[in-house]
């Protein structure tokens, strides 16, 4: 770090350096786009979602090396968590004697502590849920739906609880500088606070160079890490390409479902029925039915482990043989209107292909999610 | 084959000169062969007839098809979309070469098809008359 620090400057020092400063700002940029595409974009923004989370992962990495390697105020060493320094810092406030610290407070150096521990967290059940859920990513291989499933959920509370630490910090941020009368944002740009005539020493210096060397290292690694895991096949993914005879004779009147999308019971209900299917004939002669059923049957939605498998294997009772009738389906896609699926674009809810790019393929990423443009 | 099937189907092809040994032509003479099997004073197809079972519109099939119309519009050398959304290419052979190419194929269709929309199948004259009309179009 290039900022010189001289005896002569001691009205205010170097306390926030310019690694804390790219982290902390780093930091906000990555938690807005995050946050953003979690919480409000659409579903299909997804991979934005992802490179902010890494951008988010790679500066937690960075900031734990730096914990050891930066200089004085970015070390842990400097502010060590405690309760009862807390209650101290609290309660001299609150007495009207607030106490001028150069770097965090106690309040606020146990929420730099929440909030990597938190991030940590975000980041991992993030990484589980993209992996059971989604069969994307480095875990993709290993994590049942069953685990990834309610990783999501997680994930999610984990947000909002990030969020609620965020007002916190926000809260404190603003209290310091009432209480204080120093412009604590403005520090964090510059990174000079005013200085008491104690903190006047000779900090200790920053190792720019192990840092990088650190970094560099442990990022290789892990980025290697991921690309190696994420090359092995998901599991429970469909990866035969449908039956050509499924294909050409269910697929006449509309999108060949792929049979991921619906359990044994469902298939064997809608070839039972093909007489009147859906207020239509759609027979097949008897041996063709047969085979195509036992093809079903071998492929249903109980034999998989994507997210459509799992969630449209429960069939609505009132309409067994309709996937768009079960009650996920009509979760996932009730913010739709009636007039978009009977557009001349679309057609019908069945027509899962106009709005998802790799129907075909049964796994149904939400990167594939795109309404014709007409509908957008 | 009965020396009467014969010449009604050879009447017929006389009549279509176009489609003399085409796949087509086959697929219409096993209509024609069927149609004078059940009916030995069989005469021949009308494309007119063709044309009005195409347009007519039936109560005594499902009620969600109640004409032909219904999913192939009423020009034959149009699109048409089934109830699931999904485009079915025109049945008018002048926009569509290879259509009553198959005799599985088309018997499979019409087995459906007439049932959906008139509650029964279809007999041979009127699937010959169906082709006809959709031939010339
Ligand atoms: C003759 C045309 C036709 C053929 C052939 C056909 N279907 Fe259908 N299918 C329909 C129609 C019409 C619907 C109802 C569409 C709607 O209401 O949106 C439907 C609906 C369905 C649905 C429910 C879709 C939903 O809304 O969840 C399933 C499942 C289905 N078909 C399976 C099959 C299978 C399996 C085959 C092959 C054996 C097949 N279909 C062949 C016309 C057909
Ligand atoms: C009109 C367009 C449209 C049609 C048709 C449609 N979907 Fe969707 N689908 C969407 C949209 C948009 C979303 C994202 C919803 C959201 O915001 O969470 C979605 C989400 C999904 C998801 C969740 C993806 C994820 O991981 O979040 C699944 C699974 C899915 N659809 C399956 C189907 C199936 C199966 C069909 C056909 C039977 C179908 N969809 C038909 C538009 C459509
Ligand atoms: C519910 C929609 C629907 C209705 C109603 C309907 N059809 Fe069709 N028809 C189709 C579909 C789908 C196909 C197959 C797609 C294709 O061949 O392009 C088809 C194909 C056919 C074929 C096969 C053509 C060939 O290439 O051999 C014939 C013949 C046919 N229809 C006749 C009829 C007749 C006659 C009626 C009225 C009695 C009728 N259709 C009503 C949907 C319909």
């Amino acid at each position: 770090m290039s900022e010189v620090l001289t005896r002569a400057d001691c009205s205010t020092i170097l306390v926030w350096d310019r690694g804390v400063r790219i982290f902390h700002w780093g930091l906000v940029a990555g938690i807005v786009v995050c946050g953003w595409t979690g919480f409000i974009a659409p579903r299909n923004w997804l991979n934005l979602h992802l490179a902010a989370g890494a951008a988010v992962t790679a500066l937690v990495c960075f900031r734990l090396i730096w914990g050891s390697t930066g200089s004085t105020y970015a070390r842990f060493r400097s502010f060590s968590p405690s309760l009862a320094a807390v209650r101290a810092h609290l309660a001299a406030i609150a007495a009207g004697r607030p106490q001028h610290h150069i770097g965090h407070n106690p309040a606020g150096a146990l929420m730099i502590y929440g909030l990597l521990g938190l991030l940590v967290l975000l980041i991992l059940t993030g990484v589980i849920a993209l992996g059971g859920a989604l069969k994307q990513g480095p875990l993709a291989f290993a994590v049942p739906f069953a685990v990834g499933w309610p990783a999501r959920e997680v994930h999610e509370w984990l947000a909002w609880g990030l969020l609620l630490l965020i007002a916190g910090h926000l809260c404190g941020v603003v209290l310091e500088t009432l209480v204080t009368r120093e412009n604590i944002v403005r520090a964090m740009l510059t990174g000079r606070k005013r200085a008491s005539p104690a903190a006047c020493g000779n900090p200790a210096k920053a190792h720019p160079v192990l840092a990088a060397t650190a970094f560099v290292a442990g990022a290789a690694g892990i980025a290697a890490g991921t690309i190696w895991l994420s090359d092995r096949p998901a599991a429970g993914v469909p990866g035969e390409k449908l039956d050509a005879a499924y294909a050409r004779e269910c697929g006449a009147c509309h999108f060949a479902f792929p049979p991921s999308l619906a359990s044994a019971q469902t298939w064997a209900a809608v070839m039972a029925s093909l007489d009147n299917h859906f207020g239509e004939n759609a027979n097949l002669d008897p041996t063709q039915m047969a085979r195509m059923l036992a093809w079903l049957t071998a492929n249903s939605a109980e034999r998989f482990d994507t997210l459509p498998a799992n969630l449209f294997r429960q069939a609505d009772p009132a309409e067994p043989r309709r996937i768009t009738a079960t009650p996920a389906w009509q979760r996932i896609h009730r913010a739709i209107p009636d007039s978009v699926f009977g557009s001349k674009q679309v057609g019908a809810r069945g027509a899962c292909e106009a709005c998802h790019r790799d129907a075909a393929s049964g796994r149904f990423d939400p990167q594939s999610i795109s309404l014709p443009k007409e509908l957008r | 084959m009965t020396i009467r099937t014969l010449l009604a189907v050879s009447a017929f092809l006389a009549a279509t000169p176009a489609l003399a040994g085409s796949a087509q032509h086959a697929v219409l003479a096993r209509y024609a062969a069927e149609a004078k099997t059940a009916d030995p004073g069989f005469t021949g197809f009308s494309a007119e007839r063709g044309k009005a079972l195409f347009h007519a519109k039936f109560a005594t099939g499902k009620p969600d098809t109640p004409s032909c119309t219904t999913c192939h519009t009423e020009n034959p050398k149009q699109e048409g979309r089934t109830r699931a959304g999904k485009i079915v290419p025109p049945l008018a052979l002048s926009v569509k070469a290879d259509r009553y190419s198959d005799f599985a194929e088309t018997e499979k269709w019409f087995g459906r098809n007439c049932d959906s929309v008139i509650g029964r199948t279809c007999t041979p004259v009127e699937k010959g008359d169906f082709i006809s009309y959709m031939i010339t179009q």
